[in-house]
């Protein structure tokens, strides 16, 4: 018995595998290749669908990852749009040839200019910001006006920080060595490696739960992960927001933006109907579903906050331009190594 | 010399029965061998040299520490648990006997969630600490899991597992004559452990720790949340901030390289001695009946154990899965997806390890090719081989379409999990008797006859356990289903990756708890499967 069931059984599932996807879909159809995970995103997808009757299919994964499999599909690709969390991995994905410049007035109208790809590679389609948190108690809030607070002798054994392999940290790099030069930018990494209160690990979250119990008293974090904390449903979480002091910091140079992008692929199957989901990301009811859940600020200033980000000021728009964070990601990994910050 | 000679040999002696073992070989170490080419030939650039300046002595050195605190950490939980319960009897042990292999269906990286967020400074523990002593963080000490030495807690947590499994099945072929003997020599109950049953499970000792280690050093997920920078971890770097995948794949190389000293480790230890397979005039082990303090020991090591490694993270899941949102759509189907993934993988993969087993068990040289070839892929992550496979799917131009990428993605699964179904089918057939075997042949059967009518009856509980233990392993693969899966075709551990790496546990624990629960049923199966095959087969 077991004999004839070990050999009927490859049968049956492959049977199983079969008929699972349904490959050839009668309506039309984007495909999403996206690196962002979130349920939201779920309804942002039906938004689109109910409001322009396009079926989207979408394939979450990292950005590294996804590109490799691009880069794999080549112009059998089935992917119409990318999403990325980060501008740095929006210009790998330019740089392979992935991504097709897009002519759109709507989008070019309402997106400021620093915000997309000069030619239209990419478009910023929600914004956030990397700033200082810190504890009150212990920290002057004088002191955090600046990315430099990392580098002052007052928080020896005071910084806890993520590993620095996570993109937030790369391209925040980035943007100091395009600004300060690589010998400058390397000084200050050395400089905050040695002022670590243990070494990298966990996530931003992480960093602002060692601050609220007092393991350390300054770290770096993108906004969103202080402000999902702030509005948590459990009164814990929302305890070790109210513990944490946040600071844009605005001396020396302006505090660190970054953006949520999508462009076309460069191979899309379907670039119309492409066109017309980045076209819905900029839409009133696209932006705030793209912020609702995540706590980023939307790209139109038009559009409401989402909960928790109400009373912020406005962040200042960046005075760089974001595909450095690409162009200098490779030497922020070197000069990390290079001092030994994890 | 000798050696080259011995491989011109054995080149020269391989025959058409060698054509099967030779293609199995070919199709596990395939991935293994594109990994170990592109390390070779394209990693060699300016991000290598760089890494090799800076990081590669701190990658090692993490590696072989994590690997020696792990095997140590694996061989502490596992020799005293099989050991007690297959020698003695005290309360709880028939339950024991069984749960203790429990942890097998949890995954690394979830357990690391799990364990991450109870010892972290703002899990239940630590907060509880400060609220009762009103002390912060920083004036007290607590162990860091966020360290080298959690991170090989967490590991050995969840593969000591391999180890118990084949100490038991050791243990308990223990020929009991011998011990009888020892004890009338006047051998106390220590003596005998330290002078007789260990000594002669040795070899089941390396086997089970070495697969155990060479998962540990293939981990990327709980390394990875845990802040550890190993060798497996520094291949993703390389990979994901360097954007350079051939000088992670030359990385990988020194992972091959581990695994090949184990290997050689495992069989210099082993040397001439082999498993005790057909102890003649076997009787059923008594198990001695532990009372008092004896057995209340007995009965917390194993608690002990099982609480560490499953009741804790496993119930630290389950309460943020409760005070979670709960909003995770789509897990039924993800959970169909694991499963029948899983499923076709392990039926392919177990047909691999039956091919080499049988041509091992001839003692064809192909055989030792293909179990060296499949080991190689076991310490290979899983990513590494996926990008293996995308390099090759690239230069043949092979990509496009679901059933492709769906092919691809189950080869991987094959070639990275096939050592691990290995084990318990060449174990069985080892215990096969030849004579039958004989007396079918001398009959006129032909082979594929044999095996149905003769071997396969031998060799099903053997098999059956390969099969749990590969379905378990493939459930769990998190990195190369990421990369190479098509569209649609999320599984649990996807869903579970997604979530955590935003930071949304209480969102990640209902999959990570689901993909547990999928893998439970086999593995009580396979502990039962064990433990009715270890007595029947003898009598």
């Amino acid at each position: 018995m077991p004999f004839k069931t070990v050999f009927i059984l490859p049968l049956l599932l492959a049977g199983l595998l079969a008929c699972a996807p349904n490959s050839a879909p009668e309506s039309e159809t984007i495909s999403i290749y996206s690196a962002r995970h979130y349920d939201s995103d779920q309804m942002l997808y039906d938004a689109f669908t109910a409001k322009t009757r396009i079926e989207v299919r979408v394939r979450e994964g990292k950005s590294a990852g996804l590109l490799e499999t691009m880069k794999t599909e080549g112009e059998k690709s089935p992917a119409d749009i990318i999403i990325a969390a980060d501008a740095g991995s929006l210009w790998r994905f330019q740089q392979a040839g992935l991504l097709q410049p897009v002519r759109s007035d709507l989008l070019e109208a309402t997106i400021p200019a620093v915000y997309r790809e000069a030619d239209g590679y990419w478009f910023g389609v929600s914004k956030r910001a990397r700033i200082i948190a810190y504890d009150p108690t212990r920290i002057e809030p004088g002191l955090v006006k600046s990315y430099r607070a990392f580098t002052d002798a007052s928080v020896q054994g005071e910084v806890c920080i993520r590993s620095s392999s996570n993109i937030y940290n790369l391209s925040l790099m980035a943007e100091l060595i395009e600004r300060w030069g690589a010998e400058e930018a390397t000084r200050w990494a050395g400089a905050t490696r040695a002022h670590f209160a243990r070494p990298p690990s966990g996530g931003d979250t992480a960093q602002l739960e060692s601050i609220a119990a007092g393991e350390c008293a300054i770290a770096l974090v993108n906004h969103y992960y202080w402000v999902r904390l702030a509005t948590h449903a459990s009164a814990e979480k929302r305890e070790i927001a109210q513990k944490v002091a946040l600071s844009f910091p605005s001396e020396g140079m302006r505090t660190h933006i970054n953006v949520t992008g999508a462009g076309l692929a460069a191979h899309a199957p379907n670039p119309a109907g492409g066109r017309a989901f980045l076209e819905f990301l900029i839409s009133p009811e696209g932006q705030a579903l793209l912020i609702t859940e995540t706590k980023e600020y939307p790209i139109l200033e038009s559009v409401a906050r989402p909960v928790g980000l109400e009373g912020f000021a406005p962040l200042p728009d960046p005075d760089i331009s974001l595909s450095v964070y690409g162009r200098h990601q490779i030497q922020a990994q070197m000069i990390y190594d290079q001092v030994g910050w994890n | 010399m000798s050696g080259l000679k011995r491989i011109a040999t054995s080149i020269r002696h391989v025959s058409r029965r060698d054509i099967p073992a030779l293609m199995a070989g070919l199709i596990i170490g395939g991935p293994v061998m594109a990994t170990v080419l592109i390390g070779l030939f394209a990693g060699g650039g300016d991000i290598w040299t760089h890494i090799f300046q800076t990081a590669l002595m701190g990658y090692v050195l993490n590696t072989v520490a994590l690997m020696i605190i792990t095997g140590a950490l694996v061989l502490i939980f596992a020799v005293p648990s099989a050991y007690l319960v297959t020698y003695y009897r005290f309360p709880g042990q028939s339950l024991f006997h069984w749960a203790l292999i429990l942890p097998l269906a949890a995954p690394g990286y979830v357990l690391a969630i799990s364990y991450a967020d109870f010892l972290g400074v703002s899990g239940p523990l630590q907060s509880g600490l400060r609220e009762l002593t009103g002390l912060s963080a920083r004036e007290y000490w607590f162990p860091d899991i966020r360290s080298l030495i959690g991170c090989s807690f967490v590991l050995a947590c969840c593969l000591y597992p391999y180890a118990y499994l084949t100490l038991r099945v050791a243990f308990t072929s223990q020929s009991v004559s011998t011990l009888e003997a020892a004890k009338s020599l006047g051998l106390g109950a220590s003596a005998r452990f330290w002078r007789v049953i260990l000594p002669s499970a040795r070899p089941a000792i390396v086997a089970g720790t070495a697969l155990a280690l060479m998962e540990a050093v293939a981990d990327y997920g709980a390394a990875d949340y845990l802040g550890v920078q190993t060798l497996t971890v520094g291949v993703f770097r390389a990979w994901a901030s360097y954007g350079d995948a051939a000088a992670g794949a030359r990385l990988a190389i020194l992972l091959v390289s581990l695994t090949l000293f184990l290997q050689w480790a495992e069989r210099c230890q082993r040397g001439a001695a082999s498993f005790d397979k057909s102890a003649k005039g076997w009787r059923k082990l008594t198990p001695i009946r532990l009372h008092g303090k004896q057995a209340l020991g007995a009965s917390f090591f194993c608690t002990g154990l099982l609480t560490l490694g499953f009741m804790i993270p496993m119930g630290h899941l389950i309460g943020l899965a409760l005070e979670g949102s709960g909003a995770s759509g789509s897990l039924l189907k993800a959970f169909w997806r694991s499963v029948s993934l899983a499923g076709l993988a392990s039926l392919g993969a177990f047909a691999l390890s039956l091919v080499i087993a049988f041509a091992l068990q001839a003692g064809r040289t192909s055989g030792r090719f293909a179990q060296l070839g499949a080991l190689m892929a076991y310490a290979i992550p899983g990513a590494v081989l996926a990008l293996g496979a995308l390099y090759v799917q690239r230069s043949f131009n092979l990509s496009g379409g679901p059933v492709i990428a769906l092919g691809f993605l189950v080869l991987i699964y094959i070639s990275r999990f096939t050592a691990a179904g290995l084990g318990p089918v060449q174990a069985a057939l080892q215990r096969a008797p030849a004579s039958l075997t004989q007396a079918a042949r001398s009959l006129g059967a032909s082979r594929w006859r044999r095996f149905r009518a003769v071997e396969w009856g031998v060799i099903w509980p053997g098999a059956a356990a390969s099969m749990l233990i590969l379905f378990v392993e493939m459930l769990k693969e998190l990195p190369a289903t990421l990369l190479l899966r098509p569209f649609d075709w999320d599984t649990l551990a996807v869903r579970a990756y997604a979530y955590a790496s935003d930071e949304r546990l209480a969102a990640a624990a209902l999959p990570s708890l689901a993909i547990t629960l999928a893998g439970l049923l086999p593995v009580i199966l396979l502990s039962r499967q064990l433990s009715k095959n270890t007595f029947e087969e003898k009598t």
